[in-house]
């Protein structure tokens, strides 16, 4: 008995520390630990704040738009896609957030080249509400360059891990089954033609930000990966 | 000159209107009152206003109404590093000669539950509640986003006691 106790606190603890490292590993990639590496070519100092050292290859993930659509990896090749992570019975940070974006695409709207590569993905993490027709009448309101979709769990957090993209459900004792607010990131994800992991836009953010780093840092990445 | 008395009119009207004058004309004052546009088939809403105390005494706002929802609370959008969550406020205190601001992503009237659609320009009238019993009825226009030159309500005047020459 005390042995097994033992091992069962050996084997926590070692399990403790494989997620500590496991953290701090995505934790410096996520914040910048610069790799050795000559082949990081350094952005330009307006736009380095938004980028992560090294573009991060996502693998595929398969969520749910309207009609029947599935929304994938293979959905976000070829585009700049902004995404951000939410819910529609948020009443703040969600359409505020959306609605900057959709601002910020009418301002990209002035580079037609920029403008047809640009894509909005709203990432629902309350599939119980929020169906896949529901969300795309609710990001249509912001811009019709966004798509909405939403999973299961499971299908959610393949996508939202990568992206290091927390969110909880944040139920209260007492309250009716459907009411409750989701504790969400309120980053939004920039990810390249390629389908990597290219940068983020943490709040507070206004449209011209949005916009002026992003034709920046895509004539930072077509100088290095284009013609 | 019969556009100019109009102009000037309208101008005190929609002052007041958005003001919510106390009785005694020295204590809360309510600025800017307005609720965020919502997108199709969104019931749940927030809104935002500036509540200034020119009183001496801090007051507390304990409750806030709207005949247009359901239900009403006074909520905070908080940030933990990356992550945003909203918490409810039994109540929120005004100090003496100080004004607190809602806005997006911060303090908030959640308003749940819509009992008709709403859409740019609507009114919704709301009633703060005061810990004294003082009440305040307000209107809140909807809006696409926070106005152009709305962000800083140091040099807004609604008053109407000035004529500005714009
Ligand atoms: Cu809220």
């Amino acid at each position: 008995m005390k042995n097994q106790r033992g091992a069962l606190t050996r084997k926590s603890l070692a399990l403790l520390l494989v997620v500590a490292v496991a953290s701090a590993v995505a934790i410096t990639a996520f914040i910048g630990g610069r790799p050795d590496n000559d082949a990081v070519v350094k952005p330009p100092v307006e736009i380095e704040d938004y980028l992560f050292w090294q573009a991060k290859d996502l693998t595929d993930f398969k969520l749910m738009g309207a009609d029947a659509q599935t929304f994938g990896l293979n959905e976000l090749k070829g585009k700049w896609s902004f995404i951000f992570f939410g819910y529609t019975h948020c009443p703040d940070v969600c359409p505020l957030t959306m609605g900057i974006l959709g601002q910020a695409f009418k301002l990209i709207e002035k580079n037609p080249a920029a403008f047809q590569e640009v894509q909005g993905v709203f990432i629902s993490v309350d599939p119980k509400r929020d169906t896949p027709e529901l969300l795309k009448e609710y990001v249509s309101h912001f811009s019709n360059k966004f798509t909405g979709v939403t999973g299961d769990t499971a299908q959610l957090d393949a996508v939202s891990r990568q992206m290091s993209a927390l969110y909880t459900i944040d139920r209260e004792p007492g309250k009716p089954v459907d009411v409750y607010q989701v504790t969400h990131s309120s980053t939004i994800f920039l990810v390249d033609p390629q389908g990597r992991l290219y940068g983020r836009f943490p709040p507070p953010l206004s449209p011209q930000e949005i916009a002026g780093a992003f034709i920046n840092i895509r004539a930072f990445y077509n100088e290095r990966f284009k013609k | 000159m019969t556009s100019f008395f109009l102009k000037t009119l309208i101008a005190l009207m929609l002052g007041f209107a958005s003001m919510g004058v106390s009785a005694d004309g020295v204590g809360i004052q309510i600025q800017n009152p307005w609720v965020l546009a919502p997108p199709p088939n969104v019931k749940v809403m927030a809104a935002y206003l500036e509540i200034k105390n020119n009183g001496e005494k801090p007051r507390m706002l304990v409750n806030v109404s709207s005949p247009a929802f359901e239900q009403v609370g006074i909520h905070q959008s908080v940030m933990h590093g990356d992550m945003v969550h909203m918490e409810q406020l039994k109540e929120l205190s005004i100090p003496s000669h100080a004004s607190v601001m809602l806005k997006p992503g911060g303090l908030h009237f959640m308003l749940t539950d819509a009992k008709k659609p709403l859409s740019i320009g609507d009114q919704v009238p709301m009633t703060l509640t005061f810990q004294s019993g003082e009440k305040i009825a307000v209107t809140a226009i909807v809006r696409s986003g926070p106005a152009e030159g709305m962000e800083d309500h140091q040099h807004m005047d609604h008053s109407g006691h000035e004529n500005h020459k714009h």
